[in-house]
């Protein structure tokens, strides 16, 4: 009764071949589009690694495997991900247990906040520890050196801990947001049932609350780890003038000082599988871990957690959090402001040194409004499309289910486990005119193109998700109502999943209009986006309009995010 | 026997944003003797869930005080809190609250763990503990991996390996299906003849509470309506709320006169019953669908006929009129009539109540609170 | 509204039979439960008839129209059977109001407007649920949604009205309340009404007549349900719908005697068929009665108060029985101690064969 499989192969069966053909047209088209979009990229880089000139040539893998340089890069991409896996961890739990379970005064308020370096690019709050703490010309480094009277500057924000710190303060909003959600809803009887026990509190802490949300820490403590694996833009910012590479920016490093040459090309490719290789080995560590250790914690009446008193410690904590947030939160942001107020980099921050030029200047440049111009395109155009592809290959999965449906699955989660740079080596080495022609280099629509393949995943997880909300007994009511198959999908199954199709765009749109790791490699003359001018801009030593840039950039996502909160707030329930 | 939980003036006050002050448990005074199983009764939102919390020690009291086995753990005049962990209690709870995340063993060892018992009696006790709870062999196994029925007896097996003086059941059987429930009821009240505990037994079912209970107490709306065994409240409930809640029943509206009940509407047959001894003019007369006897038509009932009759399952119902009401009446299906059929109705030893009972007072005091 | 007729339906899932031949004959404006445990064919019978499945044999009738025949093959597709159904889930539309869930069949059949508008409120006037028009499904409680559910299904003048558990998900109060009402509607309408479900209580509360499936597939009794209860056909239905007794029943010296572990004299009334024994005779716990006369004697082994009535577990030889003491009998009657020996008579028994396996030896 219950086995929802067999019932619409049940139902497939009476309608006979008519819904077949559509089916199979629909299967055909995800396969085609998957294999052009996603399958060919990657297939491009793993020839290129191994052949050339359609002979197998392991040479340039195993040179730039071996190579010194590059094996530090290595070396650094692990330091830096594993120490941003476990200090995000630790912030991101303690935080999550102060604001889930303890009596903490302004929860609301804090929860918003500790949500903000979420949706804000790390890269601009890497060019603003930049500004404060570079180690030659920070400017709070330069304060406290004649404050304290030294010699050298007390701190270097351009080193592996420098790198981590900023890439904590970004990331470990994923282990808080898990674990917080995970503590409200658990029973609370679980943890009273200890105490009964005989339990003191801070043992029932470590006995049964954390263990309890074990797999909603490690489920934020992997993403961590993936996300920082494959990190282009803090290393990029803080690390690479000061030579200290990970393999993402290495890669960036190796194409743009070979020129965009095809043997530089081929050496990234070489790196990329590398790459590829570490990120692979997190990911199945990832679903290891995932798989195992997923138990149900939430149960029973909806009671309301009873709260830890944290008595004295109430207000030292409360300042605490307070001070980490004005740390991570507002005064980079602060940063970014005044400096793009300054009428040149490394003038005091005074008030007679402040002007709206830079401002003027950013408006006026052609390159920024393409820049701007640019960036909506593609994030819009990606997000359009991908929406409909992601929903097309989520019903196929789904409610289809044809013989290949799980390589299907597969190819579209594809790129989310390729790190972003890796991908672009991909888009290049397929679409700049080594096959049938077609060459898309320095245009616009090399950058979709990645984008497409990097986003997918993305809207085929939330039409997945909606779909399988979408109860096969809604649609056999309409088809008893007197609808035909077709009718059926158009009336009932489109507009339930319609909410979830629109929050894929926005998970798509809000992402791509910041985006800096793929669009990097792949621009041209015209074709900067947002993230690429404001990086290019600090490249090249104009400061003050790149945080001035900055500064639009921040404003239009928080106006973004607000609209797309609003929105989906208001949207009828399903 | 001596008296093992002492309830002295115990209050609960909740201030909320929307209703402001609730009162959620008024004065109540209770004694639960050693080795005794007492139920708390009623319908959502009486109290009962509240003070087993207070009596657990997860809720402070706003006035009163609670001894336990002798021992003062809650007074607010003294200022006086002992916490849950130092109260010496095994409880039960609803969602079985067995910790997914150590297996059956360790899920009962753990209260021993924290006592820091060695090895060899934690070995001995959490053996003994899941003997008696019919879980050996399933030591090593996940409390996910096991049935509702048998994660609620790791949670007793839990509460037992401890050998409290007193355990707390907060509705442990309602997340069960019926026919696990009664097998469970069997299993507490075996564990409790072998282990010797005093049990406070939440729930709103009251079948199981009178299956269980030695005595129990019936509560509404943060108020104490009765203390009693469970035969004699269901047989002599003080008023119409708790004759109605503690199962189905039929009332009949008469007007005394002349020293006789005449049922409304009915100006010349009388019920054959005595009248209480201070009777008003106007009372109701309540008893039970299932303790009225139908028989044909004789001299002692009152005579009537058949109205209506329903099949049931188990039992045939019929509606009889008496006066201008109609009385519910169930038999077995043995016992059988037609409709229209003349008959005889018998109530015996019903109960009387004043008919401006507080009953219409109380639901209007409630409905301005919800 | 029209009779439906099921006759000699088979169907199987690639080797497995969940229909065999099966056939059975709703009357018109009654309201048939098809009742079974779970995993008996019943969803399959109705997925049949509403044109989700295709039997193997057989000929499904809705009044004079032939929906389906494998000989003939005739296959009316889903959409044109014009048969409503209320889901377990309800599958109301969550993105439509009240009105336009309603109005959805109507306008698939393109009817115009004013008529659409029409029917569509007469329907709702039907559920109650007028002042809800414009309301979406998760303004409504789970009763209400289920009301717009039977209104969407009324609304096309469907021949039949089918119901798969339909209450299943809603909690006890609530249960009755539905009960109550669907049977209100069906007399309102003197509709058809098809009603699934595996809770025989709730199919005895509602139906005019009851077919009772077994877990083969087959039918073991269509009947109104006092036929049922008063005169269950077979050991199957006795047990299925209450709670029983059954002790087996042998040929000992010149009578027959209950085997209990060792062998009771038995002295009541058999039917012929029993006279060697080898049948078990059933008893429901609240038909036995104490009875001092009664040479059938028993140890009481635990009593229970459950309010309206008293458990009892009692000892008959090696064999636990249980018995059900109205608070009527234990009034007049008195109650039996734990650990008393009491005399004990069956009233209303039943004689089933025993079945092979189930004997003790």
């Amino acid at each position: 009764m219950k086995n929802y499989d067999g019932v619409s192969a049940e139902l497939a069966a009476v309608d006979g071949r008519k819904r077949l053909n559509m089916d199979k047209v629909m299967t055909a088209v995800c396969f085609v589009l998957l294999l052009i979009i996603v399958v060919i990229p990657i297939v491009m880089i793993i020839f290129n690694a191994f052949f050339n000139e359609g002979r197998l040539e392991l040479g340039t893998f195993v040179t730039q495997v071996t190579d010194g340089k590059n094996l530090d890069a290595m070396w650094n991409t692990l330091k830096i991900a594993l120490g941003a896996t476990v200090l995000g961890t630790v912030m991101g739990v303690f935080y999550a247990w102060l604001l889930g379970r303890s009596d903490i005064p302004a929860k609301g308020l804090m929860r918003a906040l500790f949500n903000i370096p979420y949706m804000f690019p790390p890269f601009l709050g890497a060019m603003a520890w930049d500004m404060m703490f570079n180690g030659r010309s920070g400017y709070i480094n330069k304060f406290l050196r004649t404050l304290l009277g030294l010699k050298t500057m007390p701190i270097n924000i351009n080193s592996v801990w420098g790198i981590i710190f900023v890439e904590v303060s970004y990331y470990f909003p994923f282990v808080f947001m898990q674990v917080v959600s995970a503590l409200e809803r658990m029973d609370p009887t679980l943890e009273e049932s200890a105490r009964i026990a005989g339990a003191r509190q801070r043992q029932v802490i470590w006995k049964i609350t954390l263990p309890l949300v074990k797999p909603a820490i490690s489920a934020g403590a992997l993403l961590i780890l993936t996300t920082s694996l494959a990190h282009f833009g803090v290393p990029a910012i803080l690390g690479y003038a000061r030579g200290i590479y990970t393999l993402p920016t290495r890669i960036y490093a190796v194409i743009y000082n070979s020129g965009g040459s095809f043997d530089g090309i081929r050496q990234g490719a070489a790196l990329s599988v590398m790459l590829v290789v570490v990120v692979s080995l997190a990911l199945i560590l990832q679903n290891r871990i995932l798989s195992a250790g997923s138990y149900d914690i939430i149960k029973g009446k909806s009671m309301r957690p009873t709260l830890i008193k944290l008595r004295g410690a109430r207000v030292p904590l409360l300042v605490l959090a307070i001070l980490t947030l004005v740390l991570i939160v507002i005064v980079p942001l602060v940063m970014i402001v005044l400096i793009s107020f300054l009428k040149a980099y490394g003038l005091p921050l005074e008030f007679k040194n402040f002007t709206l030029d830079q401002y003027r200047t950013v408006f006026a440049s052609n390159g920024t409004i393409d820049a701007i111009k640019n960036s909506l395109f593609v994030s819009i155009t990606a997000g359009i499309i991908c929406m409909f592809l992601g929903t097309l290959v989520a019903y196929v999965v789904q409610k289809i289910r044809p013989k290949g449906k799980g390589a299907l699955e597969v190819i579209s989660m594809l790129p989310y486990a390729i790190p972003g740079t890796v991908l672009s080596i991909g888009v290049i080495l397929a679409w700049s005119g080594r096959i049938a022609g077609i060459n898309l280099y320095n245009t616009i629509w090399i950058i979709l193109v990645a984008y497409l393949a990097r986003y997918l995943s993305f809207s085929m997880k939330t039409s997945s998700a909606a779909l399988l909300q979408v109860h096969s007994s809604l649609e056999e009511a309409a088809r008893v109502c007197g609808a035909s198959h077709t009718e059926s999908l158009k009336d009932i199954t489109l507009p339930l999943i319609r909410p979830a199709m629109v929050s894929g765009f926005f998970l798509i749109f809000l992402p791509a209009m910041r985006e800096v790791t793929t669009s990097i490699l792949l621009y041209g003359p015209y074709t900067r986006t947002l993230g690429v001018q404001i990086y290019s801009l600090r490249d090249a030593g104009m400061i003050p309009q790149a945080a001035a840039l900055a500064t639009v950039a921040i404003g239009i996502i928080i106006l973004l995010n607000t609209l797309v909160t609003r929105l989906t707030r208001d949207r009828k329930g399903v | 026997m001596s008296d093992q939980i002492v309830l002295r003036h115990v209050t609960k006050k909740f201030t909320t944003k929307t209703l402001g002050d609730i009162i959620a448990v008024d004065d109540f005074n209770l004694n639960v003797e050693e080795g005794e199983c007492f139920s708390f009764l009623g319908p959502s939102g009486c109290g009962k869930s509240t003070t087993l919390r207070m009596i657990a020690g997860f809720e402070d009291l706003t006035e009163g005080e609670i001894e336990l086995c002798g021992r003062l753990v809650s007074s607010r005049k003294k200022n006086l809190y002992v916490l849950p962990e130092d109260r010496g209690l095994g409880m039960v709870f609803q969602a079985f609250a067995v910790w997914p995340h150590m297996n059956v063993f360790e899920n009962v060892a753990f209260p021993l763990r924290i006592q820091k018992v060695n090895k060899t009696d934690i070995n001995r006790r959490v053996a003994e503990a899941l003997h008696h709870t019919s879980l050996t062999g399933l030591e090593n196994t996940f409390p996910g991996d096991l049935s509702g029925g048998q994660q609620q007896r790791i949670a007793l097996a839990r509460a037992i390996v401890t050998n409290p003086k007193v355990m707390l059941l907060d509705e442990p059987l309602s997340n069960l299906d019926p026919k696990l429930r009664e097998t469970m009821r069997f299993e507490i009240k075996a564990l409790q003849r072998k282990f010797n505990f005093t049990i406070i037994f939440v729930t709103h079912d009251q079948s199981e509470a009178m299956a269980i209970s030695d005595r129990m107490m019936v509560c509404d709306m943060g108020k104490i309506m009765q203390i009693d065994t469970p035969e004699n409240l269901y047989n002599r409930p003080c008023n119409r709320f708790v004759h109605n809640f503690l199962g189905e029943s039929t009332f009949i509206n008469v007007e005394i006169r002349d020293g006789k009940a005449f049922p409304k509407g009915s100006a010349d047959q009388a019920l054959p019953l005595t009248l209480p001894p201070q009777a008003s003019r106007e009372m109701v007369v309540a008893t039970r669908p299932n303790e009225i006897a139908l028989t044909g038509p004789d001299e002692d009932g009152y005579q009537t006929h058949i109205e209506k009759r329903i099949f049931l399952t188990d039992r045939t119902e019929y509606l009889v009129p008496v006066g201008g009401q109609l009385l519910k009446v169930q038999t077995p299906h043995r016992i059988a009539f037609s409709e229209g059929e003349k008959c005889s109705v018998h109530l015996v030893e019903p109960m009387w109540y004043p008919a401006d009972d507080a009953e219409a007072d109380k639901e209007r005091a409630r409905r301005q609170l919800v | 509204m029209a009779n439906v007729k099921f006759d000699h339906i088979t169907v199987r899932y690639g080797s497995h039979t969940v229909l065999q031949d099966f056939s059975l004959d709703v009357e018109s404006g009654k309201i048939v439960c098809l009742v079974g445990p779970s995993g008996c064919g019943k969803t399959t019978l109705v997925r049949a008839l509403l044109g989700l499945n295709k039997p193997e044999t057989g000929v499904i009738t809705v009044g004079e129209r032939c929906l389906f025949d494998a000989k003939k093959h005739v296959n009316v597709p889903a959409e044109k059977r014009n048969i409503g159904i209320v889901f377990q889930d309800y599958a109301v539309w969550p993105h439509m109001t009240v009105l336009e869930n309603v109005s959805y069949p109507l306008k698939k059949q393109r009817r115009p407007k004013e008529e659409i508008r029409e029917r569509v409120m007469h329907a709702l006037e039907q559920v109650h649920m007028t002042e809800y028009a414009r309301h979406l499904p998760n303004q409504l409680s789970g009763g209400q949604q289920q009301r717009v559910a039977i209104a969407r299904a009324l609304v096309v003048d469907s021949d039949v009205l089918v119901m798969d558990e339909p209450i299943t998900n809603l909690d006890a109060k609530l249960r009755e309340e539905m009960l109550l009402e669907i049977r209100m509607i069906q007399k309102r309408l003197n509709a058809t009404i098809l009603y699934i479900t595996h809770d025989q209580q709730s199919a005895l509360q509602l139906c005019d007549k009851m077919a009772i499936m077994q877990q083969d597939g087959t039918l073991c009794q269509y009947g109104t349900d006092e036929e049922i209860i008063l005169h269950p056909a077979n050991r199957f239905t006795f047990e299925f719908i209450g709670v029983s007794n059954f002790i087996p029943l042998r040929q000992a010296g010149s009578g027959l005697a209950l085997d209990c572990g060792e062998l009771i004299p038995y002295t009541g009334e058999v039917p012929p068929q029993a006279e060697n024994g080898g049948f078990d005779l059933g008893v429901r716990p609240n038909d036995i009665v104490f009875d001092p006369a009664s040479p059938l004697k028993a140890r009481v082994d635990s009593r229970v108060f459950l309010g309206s009535e008293y458990n009892y577990f009692l000892s008959l030889g090696q064999k636990q029985i249980r018995v059900q003491q109205s608070m009527l009998d234990a009034r007049t009657r008195g109650v039996a101690k734990e650990g008393e020996t009491v005399g004990i008579s069956f009233l209303n028994t039943r004689f089933y064969p025993t079945q092979k396996g189930e004997q003790t030896p």
